[in-house]
C-alpha cells in the first residue's frame, strides 16, 4: 500500500489546499478513494492525488533560516515612515516659502 | 403512481428490492471493511444503491415518506421480489467484492432496459443511476485489477466466483408479468435478455467460464426468500420496531 496526499479546490481562482491523506494499492484506487473520502460533499472537483514519496522535500533544518537576518523581514514599515517624513518636510518647506 | 399496470409494478418492485438489499448488504461492512478508505468507499456505494431503491419505491407509492417506509420495511416476506444474491449475508470480503462486481455489471445492463421506458420517471432514474454506477464499476474493477494479479487473492476471488455464479444467474429471474411490462414499453426487454452480455463480461473479467455446466440455483429466484433474509430485515427494522415514529 502507498500513502497519498490529497489536494483539492473548486473550479475558479482559489488555490489547491491540502485535504488529507489516504492509503491505496495503486494510483487508480487512490483517485477512487480520494473521491469517496474527501469530495463526497462537493468540497471541490479539481483534485490532485500525489504519492507521498513523490513529494520533494528536505529536513526542517535545511529550510529554517538563521534568526539574525532582520533585513529579510521587509514589513514596509521603515519605508512608509521615511516617506511620511519626506512628505512632512516638503509641506513645511512649502509653508515657509 | 396509480396508473401503473400490475406487471409494471412487479418489474419495478423487483429492481427496487434488489437495490434496497444490495445497498443494505454493502452498508453492513461499515467499520469492518478491510481498510478505512475502502470502508468509506463501500458504504458510499451502498448509500447510492439505497438511493436508487428509494427513487424506484417513489415511482410505486409516491413521495410520502410513510408510504415509502411502508413498502420498504413493512411488507411480509412473501411480498418481496428480491433475488437470493442480494439476500444472502456474506462473511468474507472476497465474496462480497465479487458479488459487488457481479451485481453492478448486471445492474448497468438492467438500467439500460429502463432507459427508454414509457414511464418517464423510470427513464429519468436510469440516467441518474448510471451517473453513479459508472463509479461503482470503476471501484470494483480497480480492486479486482489489483487483487487478481496476486496469487493468494486471485485464488480466493475465483473460489468466491464459483460459489456465487449459480446464485448470480438466478438474478435474471424475471418478475411476474415481465412480458407484459415489455409489451407496455415499461422496459425494453426481459432482464434475462441481458444474461449473455453479462456472461461475456464475467468471462472477460475472470476468465472463460464453462457456462454449460453452471445452472442457476432454482431456489435463488424472486418468489422465495433466502435463509438470511429474515434476520437481515430484523436488523434493518431494529429501530423502527422499537419505535415506529422515531425521528432521526
Amino acid at each position: 500500500m502507498t500513502i497519498y496526499e490529497v489536494f483539492l479546490k473548486k473550479d475558479g481562482r482559489d488555490e489547491f489546499r491540502h485535504a488529507g491523506a489516504l492509503e491505496a494499492a495503486d494510483d487508480e484506487l487512490a483517485v477512487i478513494a480520494a473521491r469517496e473520502c474527501y469530495v463526497r460533499r462537493g468540497e471541490g472537483d479539481r483534485v490532485w492525488v500525489v504519492a507521498r514519496d513523490s513529494i520533494v522535500t528536505e529536513d526542517p533544518a535545511f529550510f529554517a533560516p538563521n534568526a539574525d537576518k532582520p533585513h529579510r523581514h521587509h514589513s514596509g514599515e521603515a519605508v512608509a515612515a521615511r516617506r511620511k517624513e519626506i512628505r512632512e518636510q516638503l509641506k513645511i518647506a512649502e509653508e515657509t516659502a | 403512481m396509480s396508473d401503473l399496470s400490475p406487471a409494471a409494478r412487479e418489474v419495478i418492485l423487483a429492481f427496487a428490492d434488489d437495490e434496497h438489499l444490495m445497498g443494505q448488504q454493502h452498508t453492513e461492512w461499515i467499520g469492518v471493511a478491510p481498510f478505512l478508505e475502502e470502508d468509506l468507499a463501500f458504504a458510499s456505494i451502498g448509500q447510492d444503491e439505497l438511493g436508487h431503491a428509494a427513487l424506484l419505491f417513489e415511482v410505486l407509492v409516491g413521495g410520502d415518506d410513510a408510504a415509502i417506509d411502508a413498502i420498504a420495511f413493512f411488507r411480509d416476506a412473501d411480498e418481496w421480489r428480491s433475488c437470493a444474491l442480494v439476500e444472502c449475508t456474506l462473511e468474507d470480503w472476497g465474496d462480497t467484492l465479487v458479488r459487488h462486481w457481479l451485481y453492478d455489471s448486471a445492474e448497468e445492463l438492467r438500467w439500460q432496459l429502463f432507459a427508454g421506458s414509457s414511464v418517464q420517471a423510470l427513464a429519468d432514474i436510469a440516467v441518474r443511476a448510471e451517473s453513479e454506477e459508472r463509479f461503482h464499476r470503476r471501484h470494483g474493477d480497480a480492486l479486482l485489477d489489483a487483487l487478481l494479479t496476486v496469487d493468494d487473492a486471485a485464488g480466493r476471488l475465483q473460489t468466491a466466483l464459483g460459489r456465487l455464479l449459480p446464485m448470480a444467474l438466478a438474478m435474471f429471474d424475471g418478475a411476474a408479468g415481465e412480458a407484459d411490462a415489455v409489451s407496455e414499453g415499461v422496459i425494453s426487454g426481459p432482464f434475462a435478455s441481458c444474461a449473455d452480455a453479462w456472461k461475456q463480461r464475467v468471462d472477460d473479467r475472470f476468465g472463460a467460464q464453462d457456462w454449460a455446466s453452471i445452472d442457476a440455483d432454482p431456489s435463488a429466484g424472486r418468489t422465495t426468500r433466502h435463509a438470511d433474509f429474515a434476520p437481515m430485515l430484523d436488523r434493518i427494522r431494529e429501530v423502527l420496531d422499537l419505535d415506529r415514529s422515531a425521528v432521526w
